[in-house]
């Protein structure tokens, strides 16, 4: 298991991007060196301040390598009422908040001849610290980013240092032939996909049907979508916690004060893997395997639902 | 006497199609392709082009050969084409060899080299067992060793062969047969062919 105390971090600067995005500068609180975040990076934001605390997973865009700053892009979810909302209406420039140390589970692959780059809406961010590492490494790259018609000059700003023939934003699904694309790209391509869950799994069920290996493409699980609310109920105390419909079983045993291990809050790492002993689990994540799932004995809290109203953990 | 405790042979199994593969193309060092190279129920005709080595000068060069069969001189030349072909070709593509080591292993290296992964690539070991023996005290090669014991045509050792294939180099290891106990030698037997 792996475990670091959270960095202490300072906001240093708020920027807004539009209406729903900021750009958020992070420094260290003791204006020391941070640890390094790779291409791929994320952190994890622990924001005290409310009336409970929330932990949210958030890719770094600033340039790889980089120790003075972290620098990372928050979109306000509409209806939030959980960590995106307390960034956008509750922290201000100065305020110290927690940090994980970077973690990586999309990484660039090495070996890649060549890198397809996929983004869908703010999944972009974590393909923004790609391009400078794949750029400086003068790999092949192709990056197509989707984006809904009215934040295309958006996307454009914030791709635009790095603007080039092979980088392209397009205005909605339908603008891009994901088929097409995929068809015909290089032998030894990865393809890197990170945005809304319907796009991650179109590119992955396209990538299979044209025979991709499903080694060769890889996905940022970022953001855990909501659903019907249900409660949970302790084994061991017999307590129960309501889950809402936009917070995680995490959110919401991390805010009744249950401590669950969680890295990635994205269903992909394992790290948060719990024991089930009633109800049904609605699995979203893609770490236990389909007769795990089957099973129903093992949940993942950071992404998964319950089928019905009630779900007995082994906590 | 050959070397059971040491089992980094490669395994080969029967060729399939992969289904979900877009192009298939295979490739032989033979025009003899034994039935037991495919699996039961499938064939040759399952293939969309078929590379074989002819080993004969009326075999036409060709770098970049259009027709769904075609014959080369010899494996060098094959494995030219097949290194042109691979680096113009797509995601999906499926590449299957049938062969000697030696020839399964050059097809692995060009397609490793444009990229591709085990699960894009199948080999199937046919014809002559005879191993490339590589010195481990002098780096030669001896081609097409068909004994337990050779005599290294670098450095004049007496190789024991082993068990032991290296990928990288596509090569079974040859030590010197007495190394620990000098004088002590097994009877050469032939047992690779
Ligand atoms: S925290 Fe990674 S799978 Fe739940």
């Amino acid at each position: 298991m792996i475990r670091h105390d959270p960095l202490a971090v300072r906001v240093a600067a708020i920027e807004p991007l539009s209406a729903t995005l900021k750009r958020l500068t992070l420094e260290s609180a003791d204006g020391g060196a941070l640890p390094i975040g790779s291409a791929g990076a994320h952190v994890s934001l622990i924001l005290e301040g409310g009336d409970r605390p929330f932990r949210n997973a958030y890719s770094l865009v600033s340039m790889p390598g980089e120790r003075g700053c972290y620098e990372l892009i928050v979109r306000r979810t509409a209806g939030s009422r959980g960590g995106s909302a307390f960034i956008h209406e509750r922290l201000g420039e100065g305020s110290v908040i927690g940090a994980t140390v970077p973690h990586n589970l999309f990484p660039i692959q090495r070996h890649a001849r060549k890198h397809l780059l996929i983004g869908g809406g703010i999944g972009i961010t974590p393909l923004l610290s790609y391009l400078p590492a794949l750029r400086q490494g003068g790999e092949r790259l192709e990056l197509h980013q989707i984006s809904a018609r009215d934040e295309v000059p958006l996307f454009e700003n914030l791709l635009a240092p790095h603007a080039a023939h092979d980088v392209h934003v397009h205005a909605g699904r339908g603008a891009l032939d994901l088929s097409a694309l995929l068809a015909r790209q290089p032998l030894g391509t990865h393809v890197y996909v990170c945005g809304p869950a319907a796009l991650m799994d179109h590119v992955e069920a396209a990538a299979a049907a044209l025979g991709w290996p499903a080694s060769r493409v890889h996905r940022e699980n970022f953001g855990a979508a909501g659903g019907d609310p249900f409660t949970l109920r302790l084994a061991r105390s017999g307590r129960e916690i309501a889950v809402g419909p936009d917070q995680s079983m995490l959110d919401a045993l991390e805010a009744a004060g249950v401590p669950v291990p969680s890295l990635c809050r994205g269903g992909a790492c394992g790290e948060c893997l719990t024991k089930v002993t009633g109800g049904v689990p609605e699995h979203r994540d893609h770490y236990l395997t389909d007769l795990e799932k089957a099973e129903g004995a093992l949940v993942m809290p950071c992404v998964s639902r319950a089928k019905n109203d009630l779900l007995v953990l082994d906590l | 006497m050959n070397d059971q405790g040491i089992k980094s042979r490669p395994a080969y199994a029967p060729l399939a199609r992969d289904p979900v593969g877009r192009t298939h193309l295979l490739v032989a060092d033979s025009m003899a392709i034994p039935h037991a190279a495919f699996a039961p129920g499938t064939s040759l005709g399952d293939y969309d082009e078929c590379w074989t080595v002819e080993g004969h000068s009326r075999a036409i060069p060709s770098a970049m050969p259009d027709a769904r069969m075609h014959g080369f001189r010899s494996a060098s030349h094959l494995l030219i084409a097949l290194r042109r072909r691979l680096a113009m070709e797509y995601m999906g593509f499926r590449l299957y060899a049938i062969g000697t080591e030696a020839f399964l292993w050059d097809v692995a290296a060009a397609a490793e080299a444009a990229g591709m992964g085990k699960e894009e690539y199948a080999l199937f070991h046919a014809g002559s067992g005879a191993r490339r023996v590589l010195c481990v005290h002098c780096r030669t090669l001896n081609q097409g060793v068909t004994t337990n014991l050779v005599a290294c045509g670098g450095c004049g050792a007496a190789l024991f062969v082993r068990d032991h294939f290296s990928r990288r180099l596509n090569a079974y290891m040859g030590v010197q047969v007495d190394a620990e106990m000098p004088g002590e030698r097994p009877d050469v037997e032939e047992i690779y062919r």
